[in-house]
């Protein structure tokens, strides 16, 4: 499927920014502000002069009404750096899962690069996939869009394996989005743990389809399990689909509690959902996007 | 089956089974993205009960079991018997097929169960061996062979029915012989067999005897002779019950001392049912086969006779006195070949100096049909319209054996002239000095006839004193034909003293109906027909246009008495122990292999227990 979003729902993201609930500095400049002081335009302070200081800094208004020479400070606005992880294990192989990962994991690059944030996305399953850093400029979308066709669903779930493997690199601390649907045999809290511990802001959205959510079949079935080829013998009755259905509710409210406890943001995107609905109005209420 | 492959067999089946469990047919496989929560929730469930973690464990052990048990049914394992031999060789048993082998002994079996049960474990100890089972009632009836299958099915068909003391089953190349029996009958032995003894002493309770005899009352059609034996150590009563047909003419409760004959006599009227049937019931009777018995009362209706002539006021006279015979006289012009219905078919058709243009189907006497009766002519000489000769004045002076002519004084009989018939069916059983046949008999599956070749213009056959014994003897073997093989003297004597087993039958008898008119059937060998009476009751035996009715009973004291036994005179004497009978383990390996299936299931209906 072709990961296109029309010019009107471009627009539309345009005028949406991601939001941190911490300020990260990035190495370049860009418009949001940091805590840091220097050559930005929004007036913070003034200070002593000092010899080696910028002259064009110096306030001479109020070197006329203090007889002092004092510089005057800015805010600094630099980038915000975004990764956003792609889960691509077998579990997300179902077509309306994928697309639904890939076409959020689109709509908040296109955010990003509007806003001139550097945006890195990892894919991920049993491991870090190659990672790939789009760069600046809402020009670069086709090159996110490209990257993104080219993915593929395969191989098993390992959060905690993977977040390792990208806490093992030094990175700048920032926001980052992990889109997965979290059917993990290990479990998702140590993984999501090791980012918190970063000191990432994470925001998790949670990909959910129908055949997660249902027993999928009723009678004699063999399930076989996507990513590890385990196989279950069960006979689905109408208890036992209750059971089951129960036992999915438990589990993504399980995630969601999980991600409240540690201050972590989370959505929830169902694949049979209108995509444009999760992304302006669901990432909104989940103060996601602003 | 040798105990090598026995062994092969059950451990092929156990295996087959466990690996047919392993891959038994598979529910269709459904792909889903992960099988976390499903397994999150069948160990939710599954933890909560012991049987949930134990099933597939039991199923496996279910469905083993289920496979040995059908693997034992097919092997039937059994215990060794007393006195068997596992040498190589042939090995023949015997089983006694005497009707007191259906006496049932105090833990409810009959000793044939307990004979057939050990017969069972014979052949069983014995497998790999060639082995026969016989009777001896019915001889060899399977084997020599290794198939112990057949010899299983061959013991579930077999059952008691008689048989001579004298028959004793050989196989060619017996290295061992087992007899098993209750000693009811004595039979000679060889020393070799190895007897199985299965008697145990039981009281009983039986009919040693029943028979109809003529009666000297003229207004009887005879008289009932019944013996009833009380063979238990206590005394009894008896209750006996005489039905003729299906209406019950005596019911009556009699005291019987221990080893006490109770004899009665019953005089039986004319008219009624001609079948007697005598049933008695006492507290203490083992055996049930004697306690039933049959009686034919041959005379329990007159003859019908039609008397087919122009002048037959000689045989009014002769018929007016006798009650046995109800006579009809009608001229030729009168006679119908074929009468409108089968009731009104006469038992005898007397044609006097007058024959019907084809044989009649009925049996008939013949007194001087005309000499140019074609059919009583050979084809030749009826062809040429040639009479065959005739002797004036022959002399009947060599008194026949025949049934027809027993008893007839030739001597006081005068005939002037007799005719000689030369169809080469009629057999002359008495005939002239100089050879002329005086009286034919003819007997085939088709007619019976007996051919008087003298009428009474030409003798003076009315006034002899064989008249009448010539009549009846006529009459008698036309009606009421002995149509077994042996010609007795007295053939009231071979009806009333009939027993069950191989009976020999004379050639002409096409059918042998028994109880509830089935059929028997009949083996020819050369001019004699045979047929084995397996069970008491009424028999009906048809051929030559005439019907026999006999009865058949087991009556014998020797059968009856079942607290004695013949000590047997071979080397080596076996008890066989009681309860030894039951139904043969392969059955309960059988039945097993049922419940064990329908645990299995069970336990597969339960596997989801949510």
């Amino acid at each position: 499927m072709a990961l296109r979003f029309d010019d009107q729902f471009l627009k539309k993201l345009e005028y949406l920014h991601v939001v941190s609930k911490r300020a990260f500095a990035g190495h370049n400049r860009a418009d949001r502000l940091t805590a840091h002081r220097g050559r930005g335009l929004e007036f913070a302070d003034h200070r002593p002069y000092t010899a080696g200081d910028d002259f064009r800094h110096i306030d001479w208004k109020a070197y006329k009404r203090l007889g002092r020479l004092l510089l005057r400070l800015f805010d600094e606005e630099r980038d915000l750096p975004i990764y956003l992880m792609l889960d691509v294990s077998r579990s997300m192989a179902e077509p309306a899962k994928f697309d639904m990962a890939r076409r959020i994991a689109a709509a908040l690059c296109y955010i990003g690069l509007v806003h001139l944030d550097k945006l890195t996305i990892l894919p991920f399953g049993r491991g870090l996939g190659q990672e790939s850093a789009p760069g600046r400029g809402k020009g670069r979308i086709f090159r996110v869009f490209e990257y993104l066709e080219r993915l593929e669903a395969a191989g098993p779930t390992d959060l905690r394996g993977s977040f390792k493997e990208f806490a093992a690199r030094p990175r700048q601390l920032g926001l980052t989005v992990i889109i997965s649907d979290f059917l993990d045999p290990g479990g998702f809290e140590a993984g999501i743990k090791i980012l918190r511990t970063l000191g990432h802001d994470v925001f998790v959205v949670h990909i959910t389809s129908e055949q997660d959510r249902s027993p999928g079949a009723f009678g004699e079935v063999r399930f076989v399990d996507a990513e590890t080829g385990e196989l279950r013998e069960v006979e689905v009755t109408p208890r036992l689909a209750s059971a089951y259905t129960k036992a999915w509710q438990g589990h993504a409210a399980e995630l969601e509690n999980f991600c409240g406890r540690y201050d972590v943001g989370y959505v929830r995107a169902d694949a049979e959902q209108p995509f444009e609905d999760i992304v302006l109005k669901a990432f909104r209420q989940g103060r996601f996007v602003a | 089956m040798a105990a090598w492959q026995a062994w092969l067999l059950l451990a092929g089946a156990a295996a087959l089974a466990a690996g047919l469990f392993l891959i038994k047919l598979r529910p269709p496989r459904l792909l889903i993205p992960s099988i976390l929560v499903w397994t999150r929730v069948l160990n939710d469930v599954r933890q909560q009960t012991l049987w949930e973690r134990i099933r597939r464990a039991v199923s496996l052990i279910a469905t083993v079991v289920i496979a040995l048990a059908l693997a034992l049914a097919v092997v039937r394992p059994g215990r060794v018997a007393h006195g068997s031999a596992r040498a190589a060789g042939r090995l023949l048993v015997v089983l006694d097929a005497s009707w007191s082998m259906e006496a049932a002994t105090r833990r409810g079996e009959t000793r044939w169960e307990r004979a057939v049960a050990e017969a069972r474990r014979l052949f069983t100890s014995s497998s790999g061996a060639e082995m026969a089972l016989a009777t001896t009632a019915d001889g060899l009836i399977e084997g020599p062979t290794t198939d112990l299958a057949l010899i299983e099915t061959a013991l579930e068909r077999s059952q008691p029915g008689g048989g001579d003391a004298s028959a004793w089953p050989r196989l060619a190349g017996a290295t061992a012989v087992h007899f098993i029996t209750d000693g009811a009958t004595a039979r000679p032995l060889d020393p070799a067999v190895v007897v199985h003894s299965v008697f145990e002493p039981a009281p009983n309770v039986g009919i040693t005897a029943l028979e109809v005899r003529p009666s000297l009352t003229p207004g009887n059609a005879g008289d009932a002779y019944l013996e009833i034996g009380n063979f238990a150590p206590s005394a009894q009563k008896v209750r006996v019950r005489i039905n003729r047909g299906a209406a019950e003419v005596l019911s009556r409760e009699l005291d019987a001392a221990p080893s006490e004959l109770l004899r009665q006599v019953l005089p039986i009227p004319r008219g009624g049912d001609p079948a007697l049937t005598v049933r008695i019931d006492a507290p203490q009777n083992a055996l049930v086969t004697d306690d039933e018995a049959f009686a034919w009362v041959a005379r329990a209706r007159p003859l019908v006779v039609t008397v087919v002539g122009a002048q037959t006021q000689w045989l009014r006279a002769a018929f007016e006195r006798d009650p046995d015979v109800r006579a009809t006289f009608v001229d030729p012009a009168g006679y119908a070949a074929r009468p409108a219905t089968a009731s009104a078919r006469p038992d005898v058709i007397i044609f006097d100096r007058w024959a019907p243009p084809a044989a009649p189907a009925s049996p008939a006497l013949f007194f001087a049909p005309p000499a140019g009766t074609p059919w009583l002519l050979a084809q030749a000489d009826a062809a040429s319209s040639r009479s065959t000769p005739d002797e004036r004045a022959p002399k009947w002076e060599i008194p026949g054996s025949h049934p027809v002519v027993q008893g007839v004084d030739p001597f006081t009989l005068t005939v002037d002239r007799a005719r000689s018939y030369s169809a080469p069916a009629l057999v002359p059983v008495a005939q002239s000095s100089q050879g002329t046949p005086l009286v034919y008999v003819s007997e085939s599956p088709d007619t019976r006839l007996v051919v008087v070749t003298f009428s009474i213009n030409e003798s003076n056959l009315t006034a002899a004193p064989g008249f009448p014994v010539l009549l009846g003897n006529a009459v008698d073997w036309l009606a009421r034909p002995v149509l077994f093989a042996s010609q007795p003297r007295d053939a009231d004597v071979v009806h009333r003293l009939q027993r069950p087993g191989l009976t020999a039958f004379a050639g002409v008898v096409t059918t042998v109906s028994g109880p509830a008119n089935s059929e028997v059937p009949l083996t020819r060998v050369g001019q004699t027909a045979f047929a084995r009476l397996r069970v008491p009751g009424i028999y009906t035996a048809q051929g030559g246009g005439a019907r026999s009715t006999f009865a058949v009973n087991i009556s014998d004291p020797q059968l009856s008495n079942l607290s004695r036994t013949t000590p047997a005179a071979s080397g080596r004497v076996v008890t066989v122990a009681a309860g030894a009978s039951g139904a043969p383990w392969w059955v309960y390996f059988a039945v097993a292999a049922l419940v064990l299936a329908l645990a299995e299931w069970w336990t597969w209906q339960r596997r989801i227990t949510v």
